[in-house]
């Protein structure tokens, strides 16, 4: 039933390289921003917990085994969010964990009835879901790929947990839910145009009103959680539709989503230590504070909306080629998103860095920690070669045998 | 073809280069650009007798390749000409803004996204260079001369959202015909309605790189605020170059629009309504820089209309007059620049009478003007005449030509009122007291005005001998007899009638409301203010003229502004996304957790701790059970 059952493909590689790159950076820039001594074991603790077990889902077969990780990483999660044991940040924590638990317990019972009808929890011989089992997994994928109906705990959760693991968040922790649907619907054996249909539907809408609400917030924090929304659409969309240029679009989208808003994350949690404030409203001119950090969230601000020299070109192209293979209308949807997500990136990042009066000169600023900024600025050098060179990871990622 | 890697990779290199080495900038500079030049004129002369493409890489059923003709060709030979001389003027003229080091970085990747565009011989390959330029187009505007982040954002806002769409046109082209390389064996006739739809959705992107209406508007918002050779640059030169290639590309490379009569006419549309429009506009303007700005919108109509046309002479016309365009209106911006660099001031009412002093600008910028205004020696003249026999010639197709006719030929008489009233307000008339020191502009800045100014000469008077025959007869076949062939009547009439209309005007404007002014009594003398007539009260009867002045006003309020609509309509769904279904959605998880308390709450109460309550509890389980087993 359960042993160690573990194989590597080539998107096994490719994500966990991708985490525990993530990982790594997450881990750099706790250095200097988690200070509390012994408290701080916690933080690490549930870093490598979180690493762990996002590369146990990328490279399992075992659906039980797959489970067990999902479960781990809500587990570190849950810890994450109320690492400040303020009353928010433990009520966020809480809300996190019941959620996402409560969205697992279901999901379990879509495996067991899964099991119950193939005799088999490994993934490649499953012959048949049947589409209650198919719906009950699916309220897990959507919880943890936080998508529009089942999105209610990622901005506080945003709001509470330290920036340091928030990258880690955003890169690895909501990308799972995506990797699972991937692996056990898309490149697996089930067909059920209805359901894919209806999967695609529900990331089209996720996505445009998510980014909505992102171009409506003030909160960076906020804003960060609906763009997160906002971009997990666009993946969900891409493993909906399928097809060579939606699964691989879908994989390159993780690489460019994970790279720019973990960057973004930390980029923020910057701009939060140096000025104390994390609205929109109280802050603009950073440009003067640290020019470095304002050309390389420039940078993954623009992987973010999709403009050439970042990766985030390429992978949104690919999901609408997807998107537009399978029906027009969708790639439709797709492209209002992403226009939606040209504006919020673009009024987020004026009202940041440029603003129409200097009211910077009333905040106090300290000078920005230089491993924040590098650590920010490493993230969005990423994304610039993996655009250049894009060549590399989509070869790659086509080689994979789709 | 090695050559084609240089073209791509010289700029960027000699750009980045000066950018991490500042003590050599200039060297580097001047290498990046002076050797894109060098193999810029190698290629094209190259790209006269051969056709070429070949295949850099290919996966996932894209072939990135490339592909040279003549068109090619020509615009990289501009697209190099051009980089090089707004390098030059910029030597001296941006010299002291505190962010030059990355306006020319931004310069040089603009030229490399330029040539990339041109170069590519597949959409979505296009697309990447195509995207690419947005990117540098933002950052070069963000290096003004004022706080110009307001244009960037609005540049980059409009850019972008018209990218998307074309990003949508070449996906569907991509899906449905699996493959979307240029040019085609047999074009795309328009059989179905995917064409159609496609078509639009590239020609978006293409006519907002073009700068037509209603996606110009981030021009004359970035007028003021960015130096002139910016501006000469992009919307001048390098978006004009561009975007008529795409539009070119698609209408007669890809598709061929010549055979559906409707979007012939929609293109011919968007070009007379830019052209009237946009010329009012610029009439009215008070300040030079956005003056040329709104002029340089308006001369892209007649780009558009020419394409539109379908017929041979009228397309060779476009590209003739876009030619021309980039040529003079980058005179025009240039010797902005160069007045304003003197005289810290491009406000029109504020200039006057520096032609003694800047005899060099004024020489060049008075060509460039009556060049533009199509006055019959000069360049402009030639292809604004192509241009109109071509529609012209559509008089068997379209019963309705003459209004295009009409359009384009009222939009040359604005054109020919601006000009004036720009030249006169700048070079001619009294000058201020506070002008009287000015010098003539650096060698460096006149330089480039004055080349180009003699480029516009020579391709007016040489038309036939020099560019009509090197440049544009290449690249489209026309009846080169047909040129030339004068249709004395029907302009002359035209002109009058154009004429007439001003007569019109100016009765309705002024006859009928007199203007008000202190009775003259002799011997005094007047103050110099009111002595003095500037360029910006030529045209003040205008404003009384109800239909421009609302045009103008309905303009200045940004009526025409797709920048406005986009962000009101994001604006009003995001406001219902958040406050309603966001909410909505929030409200009910709150439902679901107070139900949760509630309940609890309940449970709590029955557990008042008496063993009677819980004996009870007992008691009825235990008949519920036995109900249950009974039935």
């Amino acid at each position: 039933m359960i042993g160690f059952d573990f194989f590597v493909d080539r998107f096994g590689i490719f994500l966990t390289l991708l985490f525990g790159f993530i990982g790594l950076m997450s881990f750099i820039y706790a250095l200097v921003t988690i200070k509390e001594k012994g408290h701080r074991l916690e933080y690490y603790l549930m870093l490598l917990l979180l690493v762990g077990s996002g590369i146990g889902i990328a490279l399992t077969y075992n659906l039980l085994l797959m489970f067990i990780f999902w479960e781990i990483s809500t587990f570190a999660i849950w810890r994450a969010v109320a690492y400040y044991r303020g009353d928010q940040e433990l009520a966020a924590g809480n809300l996190t964990f019941i959620l996402n638990f409560a969205a697992a317990t279901i999901m379990l019972l879509g495996i067991l009835m899964v099991y119950l009808d193939n005799g088999t929890f490994n993934i490649f011989e499953i012959r048949a879901i049947n589409d209650t089992a198919a719906i009950f997994i699916l309220i897990g994928v959507l919880t943890k790929s936080v998508t529009m109906p089942l999105h209610i705990w990622l901005a506080p959760a945003y709001r509470a947990v330290p920036a340091a693991i928030g990258g880690c968040l955003a890169g690895i922790g909501e990308n799972l839910g995506v990797i699972v649907f991937m692996r056990l619907f898309v490149t697996g054996t089930f067909f059920s145009p209805p359901f894919f249909n209806t999967v695609a539907w529900i990331a089209v809408a996720s996505s445009i009103v998510a980014g909505g609400v992102a171009l409506r917030s003030d909160n960076l924090r906020n804003l960060l959680a609906f763009s997160t929304i906002s971009q997990l659409g666009f993946i969900l969309l891409a493993f909906a539709v399928g097809g060579t240029f939606g699964i691989v679009g879908g994989m390159l989208y993780i690489l460019a989503h994970a790279l720019a808003k973990s960057g973004l994350f930390y980029g923020v949690g910057v701009v939060e230590d140096s000025t104390g404030s994390d609205n929109l409203k109280n802050l603009s001119c950073l440009l003067r504070v640290s020019p470095a950090l304002a050309v390389a969230m420039a940078f993954l601000a623009g992987s973010i909306v999709g403009f050439f020299p970042m990766i985030g070109f390429f992978s949104k192209l690919s999901v609408i080629v997807g998107a537009v293979q399978q029906s027009t209308a969708s790639g439709v949807g797709a492209i209002i998103a992403a226009v939606f997500t040209l504006l919020y990136n673009t009024r987020f990042y004026h009202e940041l860095f440029f603003g129409d009066e200097c009211r910077s000169a009333k905040i106090k600023f300290k000078r920005p920690s230089y491993t924040g900024v590098t650590v920010v600025f490493i993230l969005a050098l990423i994304s610039l070669l993996c655009g250049i060179f894009f060549y590399k990871p989509m070869s790659y990622l086509l080689a994979g045998g789709v | 073809m090695n050559e084609i890697y240089y073209l791509i990779l010289l700029p960027i290199a000699g750009g980045l280069l000066g950018l991490l080495i500042n003590r050599l900038r200039s060297e580097f500079n001047f290498l990046g650009f002076f050797l894109t030049l060098f193999f810029s004129v190698r290629f094209f002369i190259a790209s006269q007798t051969k056709i070429l493409s070949f295949n850099l890489i290919s996966f996932a059923g894209i072939n990135f390749r490339f592909y040279v003709d003549n068109l090619t060709g020509l615009i990289i030979l501009f697209n190099g000409i051009f980089a090089f001389l707004i390098w030059l003027y910029s030597l001296k003229a941006v010299s002291k803004n505190p962010r030059e080091r990355f306006y020319y970085v931004y310069i040089a990747l603009t030229l490399a996204g330029a040539n990339g565009v041109v170069l590519s011989g597949n959409l979505i390959f296009l697309l990447i260079f195509w995207n690419f330029l947005v990117f540098s187009l933002y950052g070069l505007l963000l290096v003004g001369k004022k706080d110009s982040t307001f244009a960037a954002r609005k540049a980059l806002t409009i850019i972008g959202v018209s990218d998307f769409v074309m990003l949508l046109g070449i996906v569907m082209l991509f899906v449905r015909l699996g493959n979307v390389d240029f040019p085609l064996q047999h074009r795309l006739i328009f059989t179905q309605g995917w064409y159609v739809v496609s078509y639009i959705l590239i020609a978006v992107g293409a006519l907002a790189k073009l700068g037509t209406m209603p996606l110009h508007t981030w021009i004359p918002e970035s007028a003021r605020v960015v130096p002139a050779s910016t501006l000469a640059f992009i919307p001048g030169s390098l978006d004009k170059l561009l975007g008529f290639y795409l539009l070119f590309r698609i209408s007669y490379s890809i598709f061929d629009i010549s055979k559906f009569g409707g979007l012939q006419v929609l293109l011919m549309i968007i070009g007379a309504v830019t052209i009237v429009f946009m010329s009012v506009m610029a009439l009215l303007q008070k300040e030079a820089q956005r003056l040329l700005a709104f002029s340089t919108v308006s001369q892209a109509g007649y780009m558009v209309l020419g394409l539109g046309t379908g017929m041979p002479i009228a397309i060779a016309g476009a590209l003739f007059h876009m030619l021309n365009n980039t040529i003079y209106k980058s005179v025009l911006f240039l010797g902005a620049g160069a007045v304003e660099y003197r005289t810290k001031t491009s406000e029109l009412d504020n200039l006057g009478g520096l032609g003694v002093k800047m005899p060099l600008t004024f020489f060049s910028f008075l060509i460039a003007g009556l060049a533009i205004s199509g006055v019959p020696p000069l360049n402009g003249f030639y292809s604004k005449w192509m241009i109109y026999q071509g529609i012209i010639g559509l008089a068997d197709r379209f019963p309705l030509w003459f209004v295009f006719l009409i359009c384009a030929m009222f939009g040359s008489i604005l054109t020919l009122a601006y000009n004036l009233k720009l030249v006169h307000s700048i070079f001619l008339g009294r000058r201020p007291d506070n002008l009287d020191k000015v010098r003539e502009a650096r060698f460096e800045m006149v330089t480039p005005s004055f080349i180009l100014a003699l480029a516009c000469i020579v391709f007016g008077i040489f038309a036939q001998a020099v560019p009509l025959k090197y440049l544009v007869a290449p690249v489209i076949r026309f009846d080169v007899s047909k040129l030339g062939f004068w249709v004395p009547g029907l302009a002359t009439i035209l002109i009058i009638v154009g004429v007439l209309i001003g007569l019109l005007v100016y009765l309705f404007g002024t006859a009928w409301r007199p203007r008000r002014s202190r009775v003259f009594i002799g011997g005094e003398i007047l103050e110099t203010d009111e002595a003095s007539i500037t360029g910006p009260n030529f045209y003040s009867s205008l404003h009384n003229l109800d239909l421009l002045e609302k045009t103008y006003q309905f303009g200045e309020g940004g009526a025409f502004d797709f920048y406005n609509y986009l962000i009101g309509i994001a604006g009003g769904l995001a406001i219902v996304f958040k406050d309603v279904i966001n909410r909505i959605l929030t409200t009910i998880y709150e439902g679901i957790g107070r139900m949760v308390r509630v309940l609890g709450t309940f449970i709590s109460l029955l557990h008042t701790g008496e063993l009677y309550n819980y004996v009870g509890w007992i008691f009825l389980g235990g008949i519920i059970i036995l109900l249950i087993l009974v039935f």
